[in-house]
């Protein structure tokens, strides 16, 4: 701009001020209004998206699909178009340049002109740019996989707790019992006749912290015999679930600290009325996650019986079907009282279920076995 | 009564009159709702101020407690959750506005003389807002902020040259570490917002001292 240019535009611009109005309140009320429709927005997308909850930072797990924060997804994904060698174009010239472009407007774009009508390259060009921004945004989105489902992330105590003895009852069980008792281990390979301390004890608890339990969990005692359950040393444990095993560990054995009312209800056996008739689902299934599931499944030794689902555990095993309905002389009714017979020892090996839970057995086979609840 | 005679005193003393008559008491052209987007963009950066300084009170940035701290946050402390989800839609929505508050001085010429280092200081602002949501995202310390900064910092790596320079300056060190996330979080909580701070008093006493532009007409 030249000097008569400047003096036009400040002319101009005096005349608009004098036609104008009183910075406060005429225009400041505008900002106020604005300001607390804002207020308004932030509360209301707090209480009710809020922030979605995320599993603890877990480098050992490289299957995690890396996400920027949406208004990066342009970048991330321009660099799709550059790929390998030149990868540097897409990371360093063009960001760069776009920055400098950015910097540098006022004093490149000469066109003294406001009105858009006298502007139309300026205005086209950002437009084509914005507009590239908003595809390649929204081309991200639809292309990036969606994330490995971690299943919901437990952020209450209770949920914690309850996830924890999920975990606690797949993998710690064939070693340590249902309630970390210890004893004379059978039916575990390598541990045949171990003899296994309490884990669950006022000893163990009030000398090991949380972190050393973690650390005991996450990298295990192998020349002890307990092996590693962190996904960097082969296990198969998250961080977030080796905390929540802690959590649950801490909670339910250490006499310091009270089970919240809320986690021992959903973490008990559902009892049986004296007329109620017991269904797989809602009776069996939660004692057989419990108490066998840790040695009945793949990969472990027995008999190639797995008890994941209710088709498995009617209709697997060397000696299958091992539940006959209607049929208390099934294997697993003689079993779990405790008979050896050709399918095996004791079920569970090392502590006998307790006699309310070997009835719930009982009166469900003596049912049909059925799968589902009545109504 | 006493106001009649403290009043005079305080303004022979601060010049209060002056700064009411500089600041509010000026004529501006009339313009329209886009103009609202600094100030909008400016009531959200103290919101984040605010919040941001009531989650320092219990964020830990430490590896090994970030992470608990924020449920602690989210579960423990009375309004927590509300905090921490104003902190989280403020990042968000001040870089919207923020972002078509820069559109709206580019579609109407704002830039152009007497306003180019208004602009510049704007450009700033943009870079060191990014910059905010860059290093806040890691802060939680969770998956997803762990790869995301992993990505992110190892893209900042590719740059010819320099780039392991860069990586290794965000990371401290060849991995994300503990270093890592005491870095971004001084970035996030000092360095950045005194930079922001510093600008946005650059920035505004230009917008007072020029004035704000008025909406261009056809012969303009
Ligand atoms: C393959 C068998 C096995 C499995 C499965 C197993 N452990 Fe162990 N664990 C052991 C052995 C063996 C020891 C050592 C016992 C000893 O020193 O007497 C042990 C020790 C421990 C100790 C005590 C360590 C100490 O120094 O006090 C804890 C706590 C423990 N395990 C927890 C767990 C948890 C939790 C799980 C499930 C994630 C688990 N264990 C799964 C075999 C196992
Ligand atoms: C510590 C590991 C362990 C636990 C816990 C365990 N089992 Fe077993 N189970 C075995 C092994 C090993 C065999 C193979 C037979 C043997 O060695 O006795 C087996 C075999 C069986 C069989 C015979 C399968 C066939 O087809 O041959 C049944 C039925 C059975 N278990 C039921 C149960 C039930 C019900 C529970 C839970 C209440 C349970 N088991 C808990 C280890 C375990
Ligand atoms: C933290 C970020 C920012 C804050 C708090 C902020 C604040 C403000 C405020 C309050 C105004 C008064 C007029 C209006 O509200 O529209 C303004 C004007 C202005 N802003 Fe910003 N701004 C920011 C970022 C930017 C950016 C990114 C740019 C451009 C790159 C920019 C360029 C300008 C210009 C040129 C003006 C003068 C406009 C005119 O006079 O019409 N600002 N800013």
């Amino acid at each position: 701009m030249n000097d008569i240019q400047k003096a036009q535009y400040n002319e101009k611009y005096k005349r608009a001020k004098r036609n104008g109005e009183k910075f406060f309140p005429d225009t400041l009320y505008k900002d106020l209004l604005i300001a607390i429709a804002l207020f308004l927005l932030l509360v209301g997308l707090a209480a009710f998206i809020g922030v979605a909850a995320e599993p603890r930072a877990d480098p050992s797990d490289t299957t995690y699909i890396p996400r920027p924060e949406w208004y990066f997804l342009f970048l991330f994904e321009m660099l799709k178009f550059f790929p390998g060698s030149i990868e540097w174009v897409g990371t360093t010239i063009i960001p760069g340049a776009a920055v400098i472009a950015l910097l540098l407007l006022p004093f490149y774009d000469k066109n003294p002109n406001r009105h858009w009508k006298r502007r139309k390259f300026a205005l086209t060009f950002m437009s084509v740019v914005v507009a590239a921004m908003v595809f390649l945004t929204i081309r991200a989105v639809i292309t990036t996989p969606p994330q490995k489902d971690v299943g919901a992330v437990a952020t209450t105590l209770p949920a914690k707790i309850a996830a924890g003895l999920d975990f606690y009852s797949v993998q710690c069980n064939e070693c340590h019992g249902a309630e970390g008792e210890g004893g004379v281990i059978k039916g575990v390979k390598g541990l045949e006749g171990f003899k296994m301390k309490p884990i669950n004890s006022q000893d163990e608890m009030y000398t090991r912290s949380d972190d050393t339990l973690y650390n005991i969990i996450e990298y295990g005692q192998p020349s002890l015999g307990m092996p590693p359950f962190g996904k960097a040393f082969g296990g198969e444990l998250s961080r977030s679930d080796i905390g929540n095993l802690v959590t649950y560990l801490r909670y339910t054995w250490d006499n310091r600290v009270e089970l919240p009312k809320e986690a021992a209800q959903t973490n008990a056996i559902p009892t049986l009325g004296p007329t109620d008739i017991p269904s797989y689902d809602v009776n069996i299934a939660p004692i057989v996650k419990r108490y066998c599931v840790s040695c009945h499944r793949p990969g472990k030794e027995n008999n190639n019986y797995v008890m994941g689902s209710y088709a498995d555990v009617m209709n697997s095993g060397d000696h299958k079907p091992n539940v006959v309905p209607g049929d208390l002389n099934s294997n697993l009714i003689r079993m779990i009282h405790r008979e050896k017979i050709d399918a095996g020892g004791e079920m569970p090996p090392t502590k006998a279920l307790s006699p309310d839970l070997v009835a719930i057995f009982e009166r469900w086979v003596k049912a049909g076995a059925p799968e589902k609840p009545k109504k | 009564m006493i106001s009649k005679r403290v009043f005079p005193w305080l303004d022979e003393r601060l010049g209060l009159t002056t700064i009411y008559k500089t600041t509010l008491d000026r004529m501006v052209p009339k313009v329209n709702w886009w103009f609202t987007l600094g100030s909008a963009t400016l009531f959200l950066f103290v919101m984040q101020l605010v919040t941001g300084i009531m989650l320092s009170v219990y964020y830990v940035p430490s590896p090994d407690k970030a992470y608990d701290s924020i449920e602690y946050i989210m579960t423990g402390v009375a309004f927590g959750w509300l905090i921490r989800g104003i902190h989280h839609w403020g990042a968000t929505l001040m870089v919207i506005t923020v972002f078509i508050h820069m559109l709206r001085v580019f579609f109407y010429a704002a830039y152009k003389y007497p306003r180019e280092i208004t602009w510049t200081t704007g450009v700033f602002l943009l870079l060191a807002t990014l910059g905010m949501g860059f290093t806040g995202y890691l802060l939680p310390w969770n998956q997803k902020a762990y790869w995301a900064t992993t990505v992110g910092t190892s893209i900042a790596g590719s740059v010819p040259g320099i780039g392991d320079f860069i990586l290794r300056a965000l990371r401290g060190g060849s991995d994300l570490s503990a270093v890592t996330l005491a870095r971004f979080f001084s970035a996030h909580i000092w360095m950045l917002p005194a930079v922001i701070i510093a600008l946005i008093g650059v920035h505004l006493y230009l917008v007072i001292r020029l004035g704000i532009s008025s909406v261009p007409k056809e012969n303009d």
